[in-house]
């Protein structure tokens, strides 16, 4: 069990810098997941913990011990591949005890911390199949299983799911939130899909170019997002983001308000005349409970709203209200303004 | 159809008219063979006479004279183990440092990578002189030290450490990654993860430096001077009568016990050996 | 039930390692490569360097005493003793008669078993066979096959009403003889990688200028020829620096004769320094045989950086 300390880490790859002074504190039992767009570094953080790639400056601790320059096996860490990293000459017993082994556990532990970590999974049927011959939920579940059984202080999935296919990630999803439960260990987990941050996470690292945007609890991403890029990439469908002047009809702004944001399921459709403003439906994507629209407001700027049920054709002109409570005010740098700075 | 040839016909046709052609092509490539290993059954008399594939009697004795003649039985073993110690030290040596250049970070390694290059596009001529001398220097002329040293260390172990570095940087980094949490040291790594999913691979290097070995004759010519310390190249040349005249029917039984069983490994083996060589892509 | 684990198993070190990550890694890096580098420095490194000194050296074998010379070594060859431009003209020969037959051969082999057919494995493996046949052992028997009167070759071509010449105890047909044997026993090795090259070729090209009308000779002419462009420059300096290495082949099948008409570099080093023990003679001609295999390299590395 530990908690997790960085302190403005920097990672350079030849002269790119790759990390930008990351800081992050991780209390021990939390689940944390570290979500961006490709590229942001997410992936290569978690590589900085696991000890894979090296620190090029700042400090990293696990517990209270510094770990810089401790090597991968010697950091209480265990790591989840995307591509499971199975041994394909092991059947699954031995990919699942390789670790004990090398560390020189006991034979008779070994197979009991394997014989524990098969019936949590429920692999007990699989021990002695090799990785060809298992599904890619059980592969998954093997590569759990073979992070479990060194019972690690900390856990690290790197994108553990984009190899499934979409029902078994939703399955896995549960599955890892159970896990989570159950070993209360700390985890960190990087994805690039916001859903499954959403769903997973204690509280959610949203990265960008190196740099953290924002840190927060997904309710706090959600509803009070620093900047316009996190309240962008968490949501889906993702939130509109109007010029101050479009978005005018909506009410009061504070003061230094450059766009203002408001998410397509907080708009709702009215007559024509009734909306605070109003445009014109040009595509209506029906997907069964909801509907997506793409209204062009009379600004110009085009606006998804999210809406129950049935919904208007394109071409249909419509009143759009805005829920006051969950508009969000960003200043020109993109920079979130607070409610408390609403003026009257 | 017209009265003439159907399609079907005429597409057979074709095809054997190829298949022939190829077969007349294809003879001065088979036939050394076959003569070889039927002149080795003739007698000194006849292999001379009127060409037949088929000896008049099979001289049998033929290939037990090759064995007193000279120690030939010795020489076909030091040729055997000396492969054999070569393809072992070499695909252990080439691997390991084609692992540091495929996968390890460090400051040098293009350098190191470049100094190894170049080494492969200098012909051995040029350094045998001076190699001569140093084997001299320490003690080794007329050992199969040279032998192995001098091919292992040699264009034949550079040309192993680039396949292998090539390999490895195909090869998924993840596995061996997982391998380090697991608790491996990098030696560990390498040796329990890196190689075992490495084999057709080494099995390439294993094949042309077997071969490479089993065929040296440069070297041996220089180094060796002892009957009884010849490697097989040098023994089959030796079979001759007292003016230095060949004895065809000694050489050529010999030369085809040095011949067929590497042809009949090759005829088993024969996809993965070219594929070898294809990897490879150089030599001769 | 929790997992609380009663000894965690990964180990826990307190002590502050002495090593980065970084440090530690090259020194793997080090130590993996260091027996390749050592064996790289005392094998090529070193005899290179020698190789220079010995060229500008004089040797007395009998005292082992080395006397500085300057460049009187190279002299001798370029300018004073008639056999070294007989040796490179020699070499030059059977570079400009083994190279384009190889190539010519090797492609139209591979232009032939690069689709697949009944017995394609068959003719692939017959034309490959000779390349892992050991050199000594082709030499043996073609050395036999082309002896004087008795030899198969001249008793085929009687049966025809040809008489043949005495292959290899006549200059001329000697150096045929050594180049054309030398080309049957290498040329599978370029039909391989120019049939891995062909079948990398995207089908996808012929059939659509198939069906612009294209016959086999423009389909080759104006796309398969051209796609195989950087191959046959690769394979083009191999076999040439390959024919300026033939040592064991001459050395069995002529001997460098008669009347030294097959006295190649390779061999002729081979001469002056083992056997008539001319150190630095046979130093010199080294070093003139390292620049002209250097001079290829660059030539090909500067086409292929044309190239691409």
């Amino acid at each position: 069990m530990s908690s997790l300390t960085l302190r403005n880490l920097k990672k350079r790859f030849g002269r790119v810098d790759v990390i930008r002074g990351v800081d992050l504190d991780v209390a021990d039992g939390e689940f944390v997941v570290f979500v961006g767009p490709s590229g942001c570094g997410k992936s290569t953080l978690l590589r900085m913990i696991s000890g894979l790639e090296d620190v090029t400056a700042g400090e990293l601790r696990i517990g209270d011990r510094i770990v810089n320059e401790v090597q991968p096996a010697r950091r209480g860490v265990a790591m989840v591949f995307q591509s499971y990293a199975l041994y394909p000459h092991l059947n699954v017993r031995d990919n699942m005890g390789f670790g004990l082994k090398v560390r020189k556990v006991a034979p008779a532990e070994r197979r009991q911390r394997v014989k524990e970590a098969a019936a949590l999974l429920k692999l007990e049927a699989l021990l002695d199949r090799f990785p060809r011959e298992l599904s890619g939920g059980q592969r998954q579940r093997v590569a759990i299983g073979r992070a479990i059984v060194g019972h690690p202080d900390v856990f690290l999935f790197d994108e553990p799911l984009s190899n499934l296919d979409a029902e078994l990630r939703v399955h896995m999803r549960s599955e890892i939130a159970a896990l989570h439960k159950r070993l209360g260990n700390t985890m960190i987990y990087v994805t690039h899909d916001q859903v499954e941050a959403m769903t997973l996470a204690d509280k959610i690292v949203v990265l960008r170019d190196g740099c953290i945007e924002q840190v927060g609890s997904p309710r706090e991403l959600y509803e009070r997002p620093d900047n316009v890029f996190v309240a962008q990439f968490i949501g889906s469908p993702k939130m509109n983001i109007l010029p101050a002047a479009s978005a005018a009809g909506f009410g009061q702004q504070p003061t230094g308000t450059a766009h203002v944001g408001i998410r397509p399921e907080h708009l709702s459709l009215v007559a024509p005349e009734k909306g605070q403003i109003s445009g014109k439906v040009v595509i209506s994507e029906y997907t069964g409970a909801s509907s997506l629209l793409h209204i062009t407001i009379d600004s110009g700027e085009t606006c998804l709203v999210l809406v129950d049920g049935d919904a208007p054709e394109a071409d249909v002109e419509v009143g759009l209200v805005a829920d006051f409570g969950n508009l969000h005010y960003f200043d020109a740098d993109g920079t979130a303004l607070r409610k408390s700075q609403v003026s009257g | 159809m017209t009265g003439s040839l159907t399609q079907r016909q005429l597409r057979l046709v074709k095809q054997v008219c190829w298949t022939l052609s190829l077969c007349i092509v294809a003879v001065p490539f088979v036939f050394p063979f076959l003569w070889m290993i039927s002149s080795g059954l003739k007698g000194p008399s006849e292999i001379f006479g009127r060409p037949s594939l088929i000896p008049t009697a099979f001289r049998w004795s033929n290939y037990l004279e090759v064995f007193s003649y000279q120690p030939f039985a010795a020489q076909y073993f030091n040729s055997l183990y000396i492969a054999v110690t070569v393809t072992v030290l070499t695909l252990f040596i080439s691997s390991l440092a084609g692992y540091a250049l495929a996968r390890l970070r460090f400051a040098g390694a293009a350098l190191v990578a470049l100094f190894l290059v170049s080494a492969l596009m200098v012909p051995e001529e040029v350094t045998i002189i001076p190699n001569f001398f140093l084997i001299r220097w320490l003690g080794l002329s007329d050992t199969h030290w040279p032998l192995i040293l001098l091919p292992v260390f040699g264009p034949q172990g550079i040309v192993g450490t680039f396949l292998m570095r090539q390999y490895f940087l195909a090869l998924p980094k993840e596995l061996e990654e997982a391998g380090k949490m697991d608790g491996l040291s990098r030696f560990g790594v390498w040796w329990r993860i890196a190689l075992p999913m490495s084999r057709p691979a080494l099995a390439a290097v294993a094949i042309i430096t077997f071969l490479n070995s089993w065929n040296l004759f440069l070297e041996p010519l220089i180094f060796i001077s002892s009957l009884e310390k010849f490697t097989l190249p040098l023994a089959l040349s030796n079979f001759t009568d007292p003016y230095g005249s060949p004895l065809w029917h000694l050489q050529l039984a010999a030369t085809t016990l040095a011949v067929v069983p590497i042809l009949i490994v090759y005829l088993i083996a024969q996809r993965q050996i070219i594929e070898s060589f294809a990897l490879s892509g150089v030599k001769g | 039930m929790t997992m609380k684990p009663a000894t965690g198993v990964t180990v826990r070190g307190e002590r502050a390692p002495w090593l980065t990550l970084k440090m530690r890694e090259a020194i793997e890096a080090w130590l993996f490569i260091s027996p390749t580098l050592a064996g790289f420095l005392i094998f090529f490194a070193g005899p290179l360097v020698a190789v220079v000194w010995y060229s500008l050296s004089e040797w007395n074998l009998l005292s082992q005493q080395a006397t500085f010379v300057g460049l009187a070594n190279y002299n001798d060859a370029l300018f004073r003793n008639p056999d070294f431009w007989l040796v490179v003209r020699n070499s030059i020969v059977f570079a400009v008669g083994l190279v384009p037959l190889n190539m010519a051969l090797a492609l139209a082999l591979a232009l032939a078993l690069s689709r697949r057919f009944r017995g394609v494995v068959f003719f692939r493996t017959v034309f490959f066979a000779p390349v892992v046949t050991s050199a000594v052992a082709w030499a043996i028997v073609w050395k036999f096959l082309l002896q004087g009167e008795a030899g198969f070759v001249n008793q085929l071509l009687a049966a025809i009403g040809i008489q043949g010449p005495n292959w290899l105890r006549e200059p001329d047909w000697a150096m045929v003889a050594v180049i054309v044997t030398r080309v049957i026993k290498m040329v599978g090795l370029n039909m391989i990688l120019y049939i891995a090259a062909l079948q990398a070729i995207p089908r996808d090209y012929e059939a659509a200028a198939r069906l612009e009308g294209a016959s086999n000779w423009q389909i080759f002419r104006m796309i398969i020829w051209p796609l195989l462009g950087p191959t046959t420059l690769v394979i083009m300096v191999i076999t040439t620096i390959g024919s300026f290495k033939v040592f064991d082949h001459i050395y069995l099948m002529t001997g460098g004769g008669p009347e030294n008409g097959t006295l190649v570099l390779a061999f002729y080093i081979y001469q002056q320094g083992f056997q008539f023990f001319d150190v630095g003679y046979a130093s010199a001609l080294a070093m003139i045989m390292f620049v002209i295999v250097m001079g290829l390299t660059v030539v090909q590395l500067a086409l292929r950086r044309r190239d691409t």
